[in-house]
C-alpha cells in the first residue's frame, strides 16, 4: 500500500531519470550519432577524452576555474549580506531580504544573461575577462544561499552573544568564535549545493558567449562543450561519456567535501 | 527494442508538448514543413503554403520555423525522436551532416518529373547532389559580397569596390578610411576567421576548401598566407580591433557593420535585408577584391536547400510541396526574393520585373557579378561545421595574441583532420 502512494513519484523517477541515465551509460560506450544504430566501441570515447582531446582538457580547466572562483565569491557575498540583514532585525529586514533575493529569482534566465552581455560588452569579447564576467554574474545571484544563511543566523541563540559580550568579546571575535562555528552546518550545506551547481553551469556561458564558449575558448564550460559535441557535432556517444565523467567527478568532489566536513563543521550536540 | 528507439521514445516523452507522431486519417494526408528565418519569411512562406493547400485539398501542411541558431538543434532532436518533419529547409553546410547519416530522402527519381527542372540552370541543380544522389533541391541563390558604406568611402576620397580591385587595394583603401575617421570606424571587418572568405580567396588561387574525396583542398601554406593577409590588415590599421572578431557570428545587426564600427564587411548578398533593417538605404554591395584578373572566387551558392525526410510516410505529398515551392509561378510571386534569387529562372525573371528596397540591391549586385560567378562546388563534407567554428576559434587565438600563426595553424590542422575522420 505505501508503494501505491509512491507510484506517481516512482514512475517519474524511473521513466524520466533512471532509465535515461542507464541508456546514456550504455550510449557512452557506443558511437551513437543521434540518427543511426549505435555501435559498441568499448572504452574508446573515454580513452579519447583523456588521451586525445586537448579541448576537453581546456574545458575542464575553465570549469574548475569557474568553480574555484564563483563558489567562494558567491558564498562570501551571501554571508556578508546575510550578516548585514541579520543586524537589521525588524528594521525593513523583510524588504531588503526580498530586494537582495530578487536577482536569484531571475535565476539562469536568458534575458538576464543577455543584459549582462550588453553591460560587459567589451569584457565579454576579450578572452582574459570573459570568464570573470560570468563569475560576477553568478556571484551577483547570491540570493538563495543568503536566505539560507539568514535563517541559520537567526537560529543562533542570543544568549551566546550576550555572554561573549559580557566577557568583552568584540565583533570579530564573536563572528569567529560563535557565528561561524554555529553557522558551519549551513555553510557546509550551501557549499555542497553551490559547488554542484557551479560544475553544471550552462545557461550563462551559453548566452554570454553565443553558444560558442568563446572568445578563444575562454568560457568553454564543460557542459557547453558536451552540448556542442552532442547536438552540433552529433557525437552523442562521446557526449554521454562526458556526462558520466562529470557525474563521477561531482560525486567525488562531494564525497571529499563530506570527508573534510568532520574537521570544520560543528553540530551543536558534539563536544 | 534497439537503443536509439528507446532514446527516441524518451525524447518523445520529453517533447510530448510538441505532439509526437502525427497521424493521418480519413484520406487526408498531413505533412510537416519546417524552416529557419524571421517573421517576414514566415509570413510569405505560410501564404504560399495556404495556396498549396487550397489547390491540394487532400493535403494538410503544418508549418513551424525557428531562428538559424536553434534550428538544427531542434531538427536533430526531432529526427532522433522519430518525429522528423516531412519537408525540411536545409543548409549547404549541413547537407552532408544529415544526408551522410541517411536521414534525407533521395530525390533523384523525381527530378525532371514530379520536380520540374526545365527552367533551371542545370549546374545549379547539382549543388543539391551528394555522390550522385539528389538529397536536396536548392531553393535560391546567393553569393559572397563586400557590403560597404559608400559615404565613408567618399569622405575618405577612395574608390568604391569594383571588379578588378586587388587585396592590396583593399588594404590601402581600408587604411585610408580608418585614418579619415580618426580610427573611430574601422576600414574593414577582420575576415581572417571566416571560412566563407577563406573559400572565396582560395578559389581566386585556383584551389578549393575540399577535394572531391572530402579531404582538405588546401595546404598549411595557403592558410598561413591567408592569416598573414588578415594580420597585414591589422598591422596597417585597416581593420577592426580584436574584441570585435567574436561578434561575427550573430545577426547582421550585431556585426561591426551593423553597429557602425566598420566601413566594409565580408558577407552574403542574401543577408542584405538584415543590414538594411538596422541601416536602411545606407549600404551598398560590391564584389570581393581578387589578385587574379580571371577569377572573382564568388560562386552561385545555394542560400538554402529543401529536402524531404527519408522516413516520411507521405513521399508524394512532400515531393509535391517541394515542387510547388520551387516551380509554381504564383508561389514564386508570393515568396519573391525572400530566400535569395529564386532557383527557377523563369520565376527569377518575373520577380525581377518589379523590385524594390533590399531585393533590388541584391538583384542588381547579382547582375553586376553574374558573368564572374562560378558553379557551386560539391557540398562540404561531414565535419565542415566543426571546421568552420575551429577556424574562427584558432584565428581568435591569433588575434588576441594567445598563439602565433604557426602554433594556431598546427592545432587547426590536427583538429581539422580529426573532424573529417
Amino acid at each position: 500500500m505505501p508503494y501505491l502512494f509512491l507510484t506517481p513519484w516512482l514512475l517519474g523517477a524511473i521513466g524520466l531519470t533512471v532509465a535515461p541515465m542507464v541508456v546514456s551509460l550504455y550510449l557512452s560506450f557506443t558511437d551513437y550519432d543521434l540518427f543511426n544504430e549505435p555501435h559498441w566501441v568499448g572504452f574508446d570515447n573515454y580513452a579519447k577524452l583523456f588521451g586525445d582531446d586537448p579541448r576537453y582538457l581546456d574545458s575542464v580547466v575553465v570549469t574548475l576555474k569557474y568553480v574555484v572562483w564563483s563558489v567562494p565569491s558567491k558564498l562570501l557575498l551571501a554571508l556578508a549580506v546575510a550578516l548585514l540583514l541579520n543586524s537589521l532585525r525588524g528594521k525593513g529586514q523583510a524588504f531588503f531580504r526580498s530586494a537582495f533575493y530578487a536577482p536569484s529569482l531571475l535565476g539562469a534566465s536568458v534575458g538576464l544573461a543577455l543584459a549582462w552581455r550588453a553591460i560587459f560588452d567589451t569584457w565579454v569579447d576579450t578572452p582574459d575577462y570573459a570568464l570573470i564576467t560570468i563569475v560576477l554574474l553568478s556571484a551577483w545571484q547570491f540570493g538563495a544561499p543568503m536566505v539560507i544563511f539568514l535563517a541559520g543566523l537567526q537560529q543562533i541563540p542570543r544568549d551566546l552573544f550576550d555572554a561573549a559580550a559580557v566577557d568583552g568579546a568584540g565583533w570579530w571575535r564573536r563572528l569567529w568564535s560563535i557565528t561561524l562555528p554555529m553557522l558551519s552546518p549551513v555553510l557546509f550545506f550551501n557549499l555542497v549545493l553551490e559547488t554542484i551547481h557551479a560544475f553544471q553551469a550552462f545557461t550563462q556561458a551559453f548566452v554570454v558567449s553565443g553558444g560558442r564558449g568563446g572568445p578563444a575558448d575562454s568560457t568553454l564550460f564543460y557542459t557547453l562543450y558536451l552540448y556542442e559535441r552532442g547536438f552540433t557535432e552529433f557525437r552523442m556517444g562521446y557526449a554521454s561519456a562526458m556526462a558520466w565523467v562529470l557525474l563521477v567527478a561531482i560525486a567525488v568532489v562531494t564525497a571529499v567535501l563530506f570527508r573534510t566536513s568532520r574537521y570544520w563543521v560543528f553540530y551543536g550536540d558534539e563536544r | 527494442m534497439e537503443a536509439h528507439k528507446i532514446v527516441g521514445l524518451l525524447l518523445c516523452t520529453a517533447l510530448a508538448a510538441s505532439g509526437c507522431g502525427s497521424s493521418s486519417s480519413s484520406g487526408q494526408t498531413e505533412i510537416r514543413f519546417i524552416w529557419w528565418g524571421n517573421d517576414d519569411r514566415a509570413k510569405v512562406t505560410n501564404e504560399a503554403v495556404k495556396l498549396f493547400e487550397s489547390r491540394n485539398t487532400n493535403i494538410k501542411v503544418s508549418t513551424s520555423f525557428q531562428n538559424f541558431q536553434n534550428y538544427f538543434e531542434k531538427l536533430s532532436t526531432e529526427i532522433a525522436g522519430g518525429n522528423a518533419p516531412d519537408v525540411i529547409q536545409m543548409d549547404y553546410r549541413y547537407l552532408n551532416e544529415y544526408a551522410g547519416r541517411n536521414v534525407l530522402l533521395d530525390l533523384t527519381p523525381y527530378v525532371g518529373k514530379e520536380i520540374r527542372t526545365a527552367d533551371w540552370d542545370q549546374g545549379f541543380i547539382g549543388s543539391g547532389k551528394l555522390k550522385g544522389r539528389q538529397v536536396a533541391m536548392p531553393l535560391a541563390q546567393n553569393s559572397t559580397t563586400i557590403v560597404y558604406d559608400p559615404k565613408l568611402f567618399t569622405a575618405a576620397g577612395v574608390a568604391e569596390p569594383k571588379i578588378g580591385w586587388s587585396w592590396a587595394d583593399y588594404k590601402e583603401i581600408a587604411g585610408r578610411i580608418q585614418a579619415s575617421t580618426g580610427g573611430k570606424v574601422a576600414g574593414s571587418t577582420d575576415f581572417g576567421g571566416t571560412e566563407d572568405v577563406f573559400e572565396t580567396w582560395l578559389r581566386q588561387r585556383g584551389k578549393a576548401l575540399y577535394t572531391d574525396d572530402g579531404e582538405l583542398g588546401y595546404s598549411k601554406d595557403d592558410l598561413r598566407a591567408f592569416w598573414q593577409l588578415s594580420k597585414d590588415f591589422r598591422d596597417s590599421n585597416a581593420t577592426t580591433p580584436a574584441e570585435l572578431v567574436t561578434t561575427l557570428n550573430a545577426g547582421a545587426e550585431q556585426t561591426p557593420m551593423g553597429k557602425r564600427l566598420s566601413a566594409s564587411e565580408h558577407s552574403y548578398d542574401s543577408l542584405y535585408g538584415g543590414y538594411n533593417t538596422v541601416r536602411p538605404d545606407e549600404l551598398k554591395l560590391g564584389p570581393y577584391p581578387s589578385d587574379s584578373l580571371e577569377v572573382l572566387g564568388s560562386y552561385r551558392k545555394p542560400s538554402q536547400l529543401i529536402s524531404a525526410s527519408a522516413r516520411t510516410k507521405n513521399k508524394d505529398a512532400a515531393v509535391k510541396l517541394i515542387d510547388f515551392l520551387l516551380n509554381d509561378q504564383d508561389a514564386g510571386k508570393i515568396l519573391g526574393a525572400n530566400r535569395g534569387l529564386p532557383a527557377n529562372l523563369k520565376i527569377r525573371e518575373s520577380v525581377a520585373q518589379n523590385l524594390s528596397g533590399a531585393n533590388k540591391v541584391i538583384f542588381e549586385y547579382q547582375k553586376s557579378v553574374d558573368a564572374e560567378l562560378g558553379d557551386a562546388p560539391a557540398a562540404p563534407p561531414k565535419g565542415d561545421g566543426t571546421i568552420y567554428k575551429l577556424m574562427q576559434r584558432k584565428h581568435e587565438e591569433v588575434v588576441f595574441g594567445k598563439k602565433t600563426i604557426d602554433q594556431a595553424l598546427d592545432e587547426f590542422w590536427r583538429d581539422a583532420e580529426d573532424a573529417l575522420k
